[in-house]
């Protein structure tokens, strides 16, 4: 039987799980804590897909062509056409394994429309569409975690990958429980581990989120992709301990974005884009709310109140709970903040990385969304691509041979060793904060090669500093050890930033406002001792 | 204000308590302090002695995750949409959820809540739904978060080896409401592991965050018939 170590138990993690078990394989479910705790949770608006009886004439081409355009022509036709043609299916699984949709007054999946789609497809579970989700396919997976195929193993942390002359053969695992690392080998591993919000501090992302994982396999020889491209949520709340997402439904469903200019409201998205100017993608509504340099307001007031408490409840109460506002009463002041990474560790259409037997699923592997990503499409891609990833494990035949890492994981026991040893008045949550306001300050909406440059300048100072302070020893070491995939990987995204010199999609470079057939192509990142490699991808190697 | 914390350095050691003066800002969940308190050169106690960073879990911060479950002022609630404006009190009292072994400080181990499950076979096998099977309570079972408040503040729950709690009941109900197939085995594993110990103080309601009807759900999985 085949053995498959799975890192990250999300929705991208849990799908690859069932998967994999449905497929005969054993699987190690590893994640620090349950599914219930993952980011997923979080997910508001919904998961598209063109359903058999919809009634508007959309069709799954249309689904393919609005995703290849949001993200501005460099995602793969072919892998992008696989996951709207999977669509559906994965609809009908989540039915089958108890997930509640919200019903239409027909009784049908109810749906509707997010910026950038041209038909209404986005099917929904009230306003908390990635917790229902999870629920399905936790237990989903349970029914196999009873049948003895999936093993989960929690308390446990990513250390490093067991990666030798390109070929993945486990990871090693930080034990919370031992307090030491252990070996975990596999005939595949496949990282479920989520973007990196946490390289920017507050956002409005999960605390769990930091992008280690991605970041440490970057520097043991892993191509990342597409790193610039950012998706900023044109709205969201600023609370005392984050910024809370303010769901793209409440624009849905007919909120309106306006500031105010002499004490009158001005409509700002509808005088430039029309009547559904509210509905524009996320990465021109986050620039024209940073571009009007003022506060900006959305607006849900006017809809009626059964739509505000059967389809926007979520929205009602994180506004009223942490930030005291009455949405059927008053506006709510939004602002953009960072959301979503649509770049990561880069892919091929199965889902293997550039290291053979490595996969990556889920928002950390860059895959279908190009330069932006539409709303709904990532709920979709999380399940998806943890079904890919299985089948194409379950094909190939090859098993692995052993290899010997002996040497490796007693050198890097003993260096965890001394960093538990030490004690240090200057605690690493310092450094990241440092590169949380470098990240924000210089890879922000708006960029430049200056910018840039002074980013890329600061972190190379952090990587310096990280390497010679004593790390805090009453904390997890693995907040201890992460600090360096951490920084390395916010470099390498500047570095991506830098490197294209264009606007397209989430990038926008005022010293390069247009988009240029020069960049259309995805940008690759190769990490060589301390040096950052940036390339264009013209010939496709990844996604096709 | 005072802030008085249960702590625990690891799973075998004694717990003890430890005060803090927190001065940081009041508009502020208990997670916003704690986060504060930790982000400091040293932190030190009320005693002026320096002392290891506080242990405790967190991911979502709104209240959708779980994680930062525990006990404030003597109430099972989230740190992280527990306000310290409504605790209304100069000192604040934190312990980790005692139903729960302590792997460090406010972590603790919630994994029974998880194993329950798994071993009774709760899961739907395929969308095989009751006709007329309410959707909102559907909707509203399916956003537990496992967080274990319920099961701190049930007269009831105990080591958790027999009786599983708030926690399992809703999920009986959501296999039952979505598979008609499996009535059976649920409502064996259902009387088995909580119909017969609840002696239905419906504590669990008061303290559930996502307000989840638990006596709604077991008033269904009692009458259930295939």
């Amino acid at each position: 039987m085949k053995e498959v170590l799975i890192i990250g138990s999300g929705i991208a993690g849990v799908s690859a799980a069932a998967s994999c078990a449905e497929r005969g394989m054993h699987v190690c479910l590893l994640s620090p804590f349950p599914s219930e705790r993952s980011q997923s949770v979080m997910a508001a608006g919904g998961i598209n897909a063109v359903l058999e009886d919809n009634n508007q004439g959309d069709s799954v081409e249309s689904h393919i062509e609005d995703t290849l355009a949001g993200g501005c022509n460099i995602a793969g036709k072919q892998a992008v056409t696989g996951l709207c043609d999977s669509a559906e299916e994965i609809i009908r699984m989540l039915e089958n394994a108890g997930m509640v949709f919200s019903r239409d007054k027909d009784g049908r999946i109810a749906r509707r429309a997010f910026g950038g789609q041209s038909h209404d497809r986005t099917c929904y579970s009230g306003a908390s569409t990635g917790k229902h989700i999870v629920s399905a396919l936790v237990m989903k997976c349970r029914r196999y975690e009873s049948e003895g195929l999936i093993d989960r193993r929690l308390w446990s942390d990513f250390h490093s990958g067991l990666i030798r002359d390109g070929v993945c053969y486990g990871a090693l695992i930080y034990n919370e429980a031992t307090r030491t690392l252990e070996p975990y080998y596999a005939d595949a591993v496949i990282v479920a581990t989520g973007g990196q919000n946490a390289l920017f501090g507050k956002t409005t992302g999960s605390t769990q989120c930091d992008g280690y994982t991605a970041g440490k396999l970057f520097m043991q020889g892993a191509v990342l992709k597409n790193l610039e491209f950012i998706q900023y949520h044109p709205t969201t709340i600023e609370t005392a301990s984050k910024r809370m997402l303010i769901s793209e439904a409440a624009r849905g469903e007919g909120g309106r974005l306006y500031y105010e200019e002499n004490g009158k409201r001005v409509y700002f998205m509808e005088e430039k884009y029309g009547p559904e100017g509210n509905l524009m993608t996320r990465d021109v509504a986050a620039r024209e709310i940073y571009s009007a340099g003022r506060p900006v307001f959305l607006d849900v007031s006017h809809l009626e109140g059964g739509i505000i408490d059967s389809r926007l409840s979520e929205v009602r109460d994180v506004c009223s709970k942490y930030a005291g506002i009455d949405i059927t009463r008053e506006p709510i002041p939004v602002a953009p903040s960072v959301h979503f990474f649509m770049g990561g560790l880069a892919v091929h259409n199965n889902h293997e990385t550039s290291i053979r037997d490595l996969y990556a699923v889920g928002e950390c592997a860059s895959i279908y969304h190009g330069a932006n990503r539409l709303g709904g499409n990532s709920l979709l891609a999380a399940i998806y691509s943890g079904t890919v990833a299985a089948k194409a494990i379950s094909e190939r035949d090859e098993k692995h041979d052993t290899q010997d890492f002996s040497g490796y994981i007693e050198e890097e026991n003993k260096k965890l060793i001394s960093m538990m040893d030490s004690r240090s008045k200057f605690p690493v949550a310092y450094i990241e904060q440092m590169l949380a306001e470098c990240m924000n300050s210089n890879l922000g909406i708006i960029r430049d090669e200056e910018s840039l440059s002074k980013g890329i300048t600061e972190t190379d100072y952090l990587i310096s500093v990280a390497d010679r302070i004593n790390y805090d020893s009453s904390v997890l070491p693995y907040f201890n050890y992460s600090i360096h995939g951490k920084l390395a990987l916010g470099r390498a995204c500047l570095a991506c930033a830098k490197s294209r010199q264009e606007s397209r999609g989430s990038q926008f470079r005022s010293d390069y406002p247009d988009m240029t057939d020069q960049f259309a192509y995805a940008t690759l990142i190769y990490y060589d001792n301390g040096e950052y490699n940036v390339t264009l991808d013209r010939e496709r190697q990844y996604e096709s | 204000m005072k802030v008085k914390i249960l702590r625990q350095m690891t799973p075998f050691s004694e717990p003890y308590w430890e005060s803090f003066d927190y001065n940081g800002p009041e508009d502020t969940t208990v997670a916003g302090m704690l986060t504060y308190i930790n982000y400091n050169d040293d932190i030190v106690n009320d005693k002026g002695e320096s002392v290891g960073r506080i242990g405790w879990e967190c991911s979502c911060l709104q209240g959708v995750c779980g994680g930062c479950a525990m006990v404030i002022n003597e109430r099972p609630a989230l740190a992280c949409n527990t306000f310290i404006r409504d605790l209304e009190s100069d000192v604040i009292e934190i312990r980790p959820l005692r139903k729960f072994p302590t792997v460090s400080d406010l972590v603790v181990d919630r994994s029974r809540i998880f194993e329950g499950l798994r071993d009774s076979n709760i899961y739907a096998a395929a969308d095989n739904p009751r006709a007329n099977e309410d959707f909102e309570h559907r909707y509203l079972a399916s956003k537990c978060l496992k967080c274990g408040l319920c099961l701190e503040v049930c007269p009831n729950y105990g080591s958790g080896e027999v009786f599983y709690g708030a926690a399992f009941a809703n999920d009986c109900y959501l296999v039952y409401a979505a598979d008609t197939s499996r009535t059976a085995e649920i409502k064996k594993e259902y009387d088995e592991h909580f119909g017969g110990y609840c002696s239905k103080s419906m504590s669990c309601m008061d303290v559930c965050p996502e307000g989840i009807p638990t006596l709604a759900s077991m008033a269904k999985m009692n009458r259930a018939r295939k």
